[in-house]
């Protein structure tokens, strides 16, 4: 959680109180605790037992990140350092052969 | 007194996912689930939005008020819109 308080802090560009970092850490938590039980019903909606990213997809959907201007590969691009991307975006390689396959 | 109570900005921030704790995290919230290799990284990405968006919120709030530090009521009413907001 640390981790992710220290990039609130960043994108918040201003001076933050201890007690304001604690709070975001309180967040956290229960935003996890959501996402989980978000996953949780979106995979046994589909009848798998397995997370996959259309799951993820379909969840920033909802939360309205991902919309018919913005979709999940532009977010990807903005936010996410090249060797992720590079999993997450296909991309076509040479020998006409596109990774990582659909 | 101002400045041992505030906490400054990191001018260096890890670009890197802590995908071990993620992983770590949702194991122990659903222990019969599995992740696909790349979801972590979707997760990842959600959290950094989520964050940006709780960022954006609170500092909003905060010059609202006047108040050049993040307070801690700045982002328990942030907290309150944005985790509405970001309901699956």
């Amino acid at each position: 959680l640390n981790h992710y308080a220290k990039l609130f802090s960043f994108y918040a560009k201003m001076p933050m109180e201890k007690k304001a970092v604690e709070m975001v850490e309180k967040c956290l938590d229960k935003y996890f605790q959501h996402l989980c039980d978000d996953l949780e019903v979106f995979a046994a909606h589909a009848g798998r037992k397995t997370v996959r990213p259309e799951d993820l997809e379909l969840l920033m959907r909802r939360q309205g990140l991902v919309s018919e201007q913005v979709s999940l590969h532009v977010l990807v691009e903005r936010h996410l350092p090249l060797e992720y991307r590079q999993q997450l975006v296909p991309c076509a390689f040479s020998g006409n052969t596109v990774f990582p396959a659909q | 007194m101002a400045l041992s109570t505030t906490v400054s900005q990191k001018k260096l921030i890890k670009r890197k996912a802590p995908r071990g704790f993620l992983k770590r995290v949702f194991k122990q919230r659903k222990p019969h689930l599995r992740l696909e290799t790349t979801s972590d990284l979707l997760v990842h990405l959600n959290c950094l939005l989520f964050v940006h968006r709780l960022a954006e919120e609170a500092r909003t709030n905060a010059c609202e008020n006047k108040c050049g530090v993040i307070k801690k009521e700045h982002v328990l009413a942030a907290a309150k819109v944005i985790l509405k907001k970001s309901r699956g």
